[in-house]
C-alpha cells in the first residue's frame, strides 16, 4: 500500500461517521459547503438517509396541457361553441357532475376518483398570464417573484430542515434538473436507477482505488460540476437500498410503454428503497398541442391522456400500502386558449387544471369557475393561484411553512388536501 | 515530496492558445496544435479558419456514409415510404453526421459556429419535421459564417421550421401563433420587446405557406391563405395589401435581424457560448455594436470575441455539453472512425456516437423545446450526466465500446520512450489529452487510481502498459480539465 493509500483509508474511516459530517456541514449552507465535505464521500452506505414520512411527487406536464380537455367544463356552453371540432362530447365524460367531467381516457384513474383519492382544481395558474413556455416555467417553478435569486420552490422545501442529503430530492427520467430544484440544496437528477453507479468501481478494483481516486480528483473542484460530481458519488453509496429492491413493479402493476411509465416505475422503486427521498420530480410531455390535439378518435391528446392515466394508476398499484404516504400533484406552465385554431389545436392560454392524487387528497372537483368567453383570444381566467394549491400540499403533507416555500405569498383555502 | 519530473519533449501550445482552441474547436489534439503552428500562430490559424482555407473533405466524405444526409426532401420521403429509412432514422443519421463532422473536420471553427446557430435556431432532429431536418442542418452550416439576416431568412422560411413550429398551413382564418411568437422570443429580439398584439401580427405576417404534411410534404405558398391588411410589430409597419405576403416576410425579418435587441440577444448567446455562463455586460455591448456596424455579419463579431480580454480571463469556465464531451473524448483518445455504417447498423461506431450522447442525457439537436439545449453548467452537472460521462470515458479508454468501425491506439503507443518514470508518463499524457502540463493533483489521482508511485519506472512490460492503461487514461478524461473547456 502506498502512503497515499493509507491516507485515503484513514480519511475514509474518520469521515464515514455521520456525526462528523453533519458537524462539518453545519458551518454553512449550500454549494460552498458541499465542497467542504468533498473528500468525505464514503463507499458504503452509512445509513445517512432517514425514512421519509411523506413523499411529494411533482409531475410536470411540459408544454402546457389543455386542462379543459382533461377536466371538461361541460356545463359551460361556451366550451362547445369555441371548440366545434375538438371539444370532448358531454356524453363521453366520466365522473360527471352538473358542470365538470373527466376525459374518457382518464378511465384507469376512475377507481381512485371514486374512492375520493383524486382531486381536480380548475382555473389555477400564475397571477398574470405569461405565454412564453420558458419564462412561465421559470416563474412557476421559482415561485418567489420578490427575489432575483434562482432558487426553486422545491429547493426551499427540502431546505426547511437540517438534512442536506442529496437524495432528499430526486428527479427521475430526465437528467437535466428542473428549475424547481435549482438552488443551494443538493439534489439528484438521473434518467434511470441503473445510472447510479461509478464506472470502473468493479470487482477487479479490489483495493477501492477507483472511487477513492475520483473523490480526490473532485474534492475541491469548483462550480456546479464539482457539486454534481460530489453529490453523485455520495448518492451512489446511499442509493444501495433502492438497487437492492426487485427491479420490476410490485403488486401486479403494469405500466404503459414510454418514458412516463419508466419514470414512475423508478419513482415507486425509489420510494420502496426508503432512502429518504421526500420530493421526486418527473417531467412528461410535450403537451404543446398547437396542432393535432385532435378528437376522441385521433390526435395527440387522447393518446397522451391514456398514457398519463394508465401510468399513474400503475404507479399507485405498484406502491401498495406505501401509497398512504405519497401525494402526486400535476403542474403545467400555463393552460391553453379557449377557442380552437385551424390545426385542430390550441394556442397558448392562461388558466389550467391541477390534479392531485393519493395521500391526504380530498377527492372531487375544486376551484371557482370564472366562466368562458368565446373570443379568438379568450383564455380560461385564473381564480386560484397555483401556489395556494401547492401551499396546502407542503403545509399539510410535508409539514413545511408556506411562508418559507412561497415567500411573500398569502395562500387561500382550496380544500383539496385534508 | 520532490517535484514531479515533466516530459517536455511533447509539445503543447501556450495557455492562451489552448484556451481559445478549447472554445472554438471540438477539443484539443496534438494534430490541431500542429495545424496552428503551421499557420504561424493562433491569430493566423483563426483567420484561415474563418476564410475556409482548410479542406472540407472530411465533411463531404462522411456525408456520403448516410445517404439521406445529402438527399433532397423528396428522396428522403421516398426512402421512408419504401421502408429503406424511416424519418426518425434519417434524422438520427443526420445527428451522427454532425458528430462525425466535429470529430474529424479540419474546419473546426465552421463546425463550432454551425453548431451554435443550429442550437439558436433550434429544430429538433427527432423525426418530427418530415423529411426536412438534414437539409435544414446543411442550410445552417452553409450560412454559419455569413450574415445573420440571411441565415434568419433561410431558417424561418425553411419547411423544417414551419413544420416544427406549426406555421405549415397557418392561415388567415385562424393564424397559428407558435412560430410568430418564438421568432420574436427566441430567434430575434427576446422577451420584453413586444406585446401580445405584436405576436398576433407576427403570426399574421407568416400566414400563407402550405405543406402536405404526411401526404407528400410538398411545399407551396398560397396567397389565398395569407392574412392581408396593415400589420405592426414593434417598430415595423407594413400595409401588407398584396395577396402574396412573402415580400412582407422578407422586410419583417430584415427589420428583426437588424434590431438592437436582436444584436444584444445574439451577442449574449455568443458570449455565453464562448466566454462564460454569465458573460460580462461590457463584452455583450461591444459585440452587439460590432454586429450592428457590420450589418449582421458574424465574422467581425467573432474577431472581436476571440481577441477580447473577457475571453482570456474565462479559462475552464464552461462545462462541456453531452455532445461536446463525447466528441472531445474521441479526439483526446485519438480514436478514428474507420468505416461507413450500413443503414440501420446501430453497433457500428459512426452510429454508436449518437447513443453515447444519448446516455449522457442529450443527443445533438435532441432537445424537445424550441429554446434549444441549455448552455450553462447547472444543466450539465447532474448526477446522471456526471456518471454517464465517466462511463463513456472509461469504456473508450479501454477501447471496449464501440468497437466495430473504430480504431483505438494500442496502449504501448502512449509510451513515448522505452522506459519512463510514471510522473513523466502522466505529464506526457496530460500534454496529449489536455494540451497542457500535468498538475500535482492529476499525478496524485493517477497514483491513487493505479497504485503506481511517481518514480516508478514504466516499460512496455509494466502492468500499466499491459492491461491497466484504461485506468490511467480515464483519470485524464474524468478530470475537471477534460469535462470543461
Amino acid at each position: 500500500m502506498t502512503s497515499s493509500d493509507q491516507d485515503g483509508c484513514a480519511e475514509f474511516s474518520r469521515l464515514s461517521r455521520r456525526g462528523l459530517l453533519r458537524g462539518t456541514l453545519a458551518v454553512g449552507a449550500g454549494i460552498g459547503v458541499t465542497s467542504v465535505y468533498g473528500s468525505a464521500f464514503v463507499q458504503t452506505s452509512y445509513a445517512a438517509t432517514r425514512s421519509a414520512p411523506a413523499v411529494l411527487v411533482v409531475l410536470s406536464l411540459r408544454g402546457a396541457v389543455d386542462g379543459m380537455s382533461l377536466v371538461v367544463p361541460h356545463g359551460d356552453p361556451v366550451y362547445y361553441a369555441a371548440r366545434p371540432r375538438i371539444a370532448v362530447p358531454a356524453a363521453t365524460l366520466l365522473a360527471k357532475d352538473g358542470f365538470f367531467g373527466l376525459h374518457p381516457n382518464l378511465a384507469p384513474l376512475l377507481p381512485m376518483w371514486n374512492a375520493g383519492r383524486m382531486a381536480a382544481v380548475h382555473a389555477t395558474g400564475l397571477p398574470a398570464p405569461n405565454r412564453s413556455h420558458f419564462a412561465a416555467i421559470e416563474e412557476v417553478e421559482d415561485a418567489d417573484p420578490g427575489s432575483a435569486a434562482r432558487v426553486g420552490w422545491l429547493n426551499r422545501l427540502i431546505g426547511r430542515d437540517a438534512d442536506t442529503h442529496p437524495l432528499q430530492a430526486i428527479q427521475l427520467g430526465e437528467s437535466v434538473p428542473p428549475v424547481a430544484l435549482a438552488g443551494p440544496q443538493a439534489s439528484v437528477a438521473v434518467e434511470s436507477i441503473d445510472d447510479m453507479r461509478l464506472a470502473g468501481a468493479d470487482k477487479w478494483d479490489t483495493a477501492g482505488r477507483r472511487p477513492r481516486s475520483m473523490r480526490t480528483m473532485w474534492a475541491g473542484a469548483p462550480g456546479p460540476l464539482g457539486v454534481g460530481a460530489r453529490s453523485a458519488m455520495r448518492a451512489i453509496a446511499d442509493y444501495g437500498p433502492v438497487r437492492a429492491t426487485a427491479p420490476g413493479p410490485a403488486n401486479g402493476a403494469r405500466y404503459p410503454g414510454g418514458d412516463l411509465g419508466k419514470a414512475l416505475a423508478a419513482t415507486a422503486r425509489t420510494i420502496r428503497g426508503d432512502v429518504g427521498a421526500e420530493v421526486i420530480t418527473v417531467d412528461h410531455g410535450s403537451w404543446d398541442h398547437h396542432a393535432d390535439l385532435g378528437t376522441l378518435e385521433w390526435g395527440d391528446l387522447q393518446r397522451m391522456t391514456t398514457e398519463l392515466a394508465s401510468a399513474l394508476a400503475a404507479f399507485f398499484t405498484d406502491l401498495g400500502p406505501l401509497a398512504s404516504k405519497v401525494t402526486v400533484v400535476t403542474l403545467s406552465e400555463f393552460g391553453r386558449r379557449t377557442k380552437e385554431n385551424a390545426n385542430y389545436g390550441l394556442d397558448h392560454g392562461f388558466g389550467n387544471v391541477m390534479l392531485l392524487l393519493g395521500a391526504g387528497v380530498r377527492g372531487g372537483y375544486h376551484g371557482a369557475w370564472p366562466g368562458l368567453t368565446n373570443d379568438v383570444n379568450a383564455d380560461l381566467l385564473v381564480t386560484t393561484d397555483y401556489r395556494s394549491v401547492l401551499a396546502e400540499v407542503v403545509v399539510k403533507r410535508m409539514g413545511a411553512s408556506s411562508a418559507r416555500v412561497f415567500p411573500g405569498f398569502q395562500p387561500e383555502q382550496v380544500g383539496a388536501i385534508a | 515530496m520532490t517535484a514531479a519530473r515533466p516530459y517536455p519533449k511533447t509539445p503543447i501550445p501556450t495557455r492562451a492558445t489552448l484556451h481559445a482552441l478549447q472554445r472554438f474547436t471540438a477539443g484539443y489534439t496534438p494534430a490541431l496544435n500542429r495545424q496552428v503552428v503551421a499557420a504561424g500562430g493562433f491569430a493566423r490559424w483563426f483567420e484561415r479558419q474563418l476564410t475556409g482555407a482548410y479542406d472540407d473533405r472530411w465533411a463531404t466524405q462522411t456525408a456520403a456514409w448516410w445517404p439521406s444526409v445529402d438527399a433532397t426532401p423528396e428522396q428522403v420521403w421516398k426512402r421512408h415510404q419504401d421502408g429503406v429509412e424511416e424519418l426518425w432514422r434519417a434524422d438520427a443519421n443526420y445527428q451522427c453526421w454532425s458528430l462525425a463532422r466535429r470529430i474529424g473536420s479540419q474546419r473546426q471553427v465552421l463546425e463550432t459556429m454551425a453548431d451554435f446557430w443550429e442550437h439558436h435556431l433550434h429544430v429538433p432532429a427527432a423525426g418530427e419535421v418530415g423529411p426536412f431536418r438534414a437539409s435544414y442542418g446543411r442550410m445552417v452550416r452553409a450560412r454559419a459564417l455569413g450574415r445573420y439576416a440571411d441565415l434568419l431568412q433561410a431558417a424561418v422560411t425553411h419547411p423544417a421550421m414551419a413544420v416544427y413550429l406549426t406555421n405549415a398551413n397557418s392561415s388567415k382564418r385562424a393564424p397559428n401563433e407558435n412560430l410568430g411568437r418564438e421568432l420574436l422570443e427566441l430567434h430575434t429580439v427576446g422577451r420584453g420587446q413586444y406585446d401580445e398584439d405584436d405576436v398576433k401580427a407576427s403570426a399574421r405576417i407568416l400566414t400563407g405557406w402550405r405543406i402536405g404534411l404526411w401526404r407528400d410534404w410538398a411545399v407551396s405558398y398560397d396567397p389565398a391563405h395569407h392574412w392581408t391588411g396593415p400589420v405592426t410589430v414593434m417598430g415595423f409597419s407594413h400595409a401588407n395589401a398584396a395577396a402574396d405576403g412573402r415580400p412582407v416576410v422578407t422586410a419583417y425579418l430584415n427589420y428583426l435581424a437588424r434590431h438592437p435587441a436582436t444584436a444584444r440577444r445574439i451577442a449574449t448567446k455568443l458570449a455565453r457560448r464562448f466566454v462564460s455562463d454569465a458573460p460580462p455586460a461590457a463584452l455583450v455591448s461591444r459585440l452587439a455594436s460590432v454586429y450592428l456596424k457590420n450589418d449582421t455579419a458574424i465574422v467581425p463579431v467573432l474577431r472581436a470575441l476571440v481577441t477580447s480580454p473577457e475571453l482570456a480571463a474565462a479559462r475552464n469556465a464552461k462545462v462541456r455539453t453531452p455532445a461536446e464531451d463525447v466528441v472531445a473524448t474521441w479526439r483526446a483518445l485519438d480514436v478514428r472512425l474507420t468505416a461507413a455504417p450500413r443503414n440501420g447498423d446501430d453497433e457500428i461506431a459512426a452510429n454508436q456516437l449518437l447513443w453515447q450522447t444519448a446516455s449522457l442525457g442529450l443527443t445533438p439537436f435532441g432537445w424537445q423545446r424550441p429554446d434549444g439545449r441549455p448552455d450553462d453548467a447547472a444543466s450539465w452537472s447532474s448526477t446522471s450526466r456526471f456518471l454517464a460521462s465517466v462511463d463513456v470515458h472509461y469504456t473508450m479508454a479501454g477501447g471496449w465500446w464501440p468497437r466495430r468501425g473504430a480504431a483505438y491506439r494500442a496502449p504501448a503507443s502512449w509510451l513515448p520512450a522505452k522506459k519512463l518514470r510514471f510522473d513523466q508518463l502522466v505529464d506526457h499524457l496530460a500534454r496529449n489529452l489536455h494540451g497542457q502540463r500535468s498538475t500535482p493533483l492529476l499525478l496524485r489521482v493517477a497514483c491513487e487510481a493505479t497504485g503506481c508511485k511517481p518514480r516508478e519506472v514504466i516499460t512496455r512490460k509494466h502492468r500499466i502498459m499491459r492491461w491497466e492503461m484504461p485506468r490511467l487514461l480515464t483519470v485524464l478524461l474524468d478530470s475537471p480539465t477534460h469535462m470543461t473547456r
